[in-house]
């Protein structure tokens, strides 16, 4: 996890400078961060907040945008929803992308030690998040203009990082190309949804060519 | 604006909690978890592949983009190392020197 400590410190910093440059006081950037903590989520909020946007578009926007961890509690559920409430609360505070992504050893949140582990990784990317934001916060009120850098682009970088080692078989290589295509065709509509419909097309997609695949070994 | 910050952390967080709630009377199944076994890929493909193709005019397939060019050697470094600080590095670095 250590790494992608790092890796978001780019993304940190654009979510604290866009804050502090739309008008958002040090304190209300780092409550977000400190709060809300999810990067996706906070610079659209950022944008839309800066733009008198009503209350109701943000909160419907900002669901729109989290629902995809809805799909993240479901494929951890069985593996957490044996341990008491006071490890699940604060596993699923911390229930980011990039720890889900960590997520997949079959023995993961299963036993003291695999909790503690994936606790501790989600605190340290906690506090990773928010120590960028704030430097977000100095280098934004003391720089101009570091929106426009493309630090947007370490979002790509991170995730390309993530997803790539993965693609082991056809059936997720396909998922990624699905998720890829009908994401951006969705995005570049304007479609308000297109994030859990991209993915949810997607998983459709390598789900069914794993089934297909599994038969065809089955019949041979 | 400290309100909508409050708002938006409770929204957040129940997208993250819902499912983790042991009164919700179902099980996943096999078939079901299996189709949840794709979510990471999908989900973070779906963020980052419109990061890289989308600009403020549209789609934008041009190679002069500095995000594509970026984006692919990312790839590739990503399918060759498996390491995410070279892949975060080389991805940033070529960004950086194209734009």
């Amino acid at each position: 996890m250590l790494p992608l400590c790092l890796a978001v410190l780019p993304w940190g910093i654009l979510c604290g400078s866009l804050a502090v440059q739309n008008g958002f006081s040090a304190l209300e950037t780092q409550a977000m961060s400190l709060l809300v903590f999810a990067g996706s989520a906070q610079l659209v909020a950022i944008e839309l907040m800066a733009g008198n946007t009503p209350l109701l578009t943000i909160l419907f926007t900002t669901l729109i945008i989290s629902s995809r961890h809805f799909l993240y509690g479901l494929a951890i559920r069985h593996k957490v929803i044996d341990q008491p409430f006071r490890w699940r609360l604060p596993v699923s505070f911390v229930l980011t992308d990039e720890l889900f992504a960590f997520s997949h050893h079959h023995k993961a949140y299963r036993t003291k030690v695999r909790l503690i582990y994936a606790l501790s990784a989600g605190f340290s990317f906690y506090i990773a998040w928010n120590i960028w934001t704030l430097l977000g916060i100095v280098a934004g009120s003391l720089l101009p203009d570091l929106t426009h850098l493309g630090l947007d682009f370490a979002i790509a970088a991170t995730f390309i990082a993530l997803v790539i080692p993965g693609v082991k078989n056809l059936a997720t290589l396909a998922t990624v190309i699905t998720a890829g295509v009908v994401a951006t065709l969705l995005k570049s509509q304007g479609f308000q949804l297109w994030l859990v419909t991209a993915a949810l097309i997607a998983m459709t997609v390598g789900y069914l060519i794993s089934r297909w695949q599994a038969k065809e070994e089955h019949t041979l | 604006m400290m309100t909508t910050i409050l708002l938006m952390a409770c929204i957040t967080f129940f997208t993250r909690y819902l499912f983790l709630h042991r009164a919700l009377p179902f099980k996943v199944g096999p078939k079901m978890q299996q189709f949840l076994s794709f979510s990471a890929p999908a989900v973070l493909t779906a963020i980052w592949v419109p990061i890289v193709f989308i600009n403020d005019e549209g789609i934008n397939l041009d190679w002069q983009n500095p995000y594509l060019s970026a984006a692919v050697v990312s790839v590739i470094v990503a399918y060759k190392t498996h390491n995410i600080y070279y892949t975060t590095l080389a991805g940033m670095g070529l960004f950086i020197i194209l734009s």
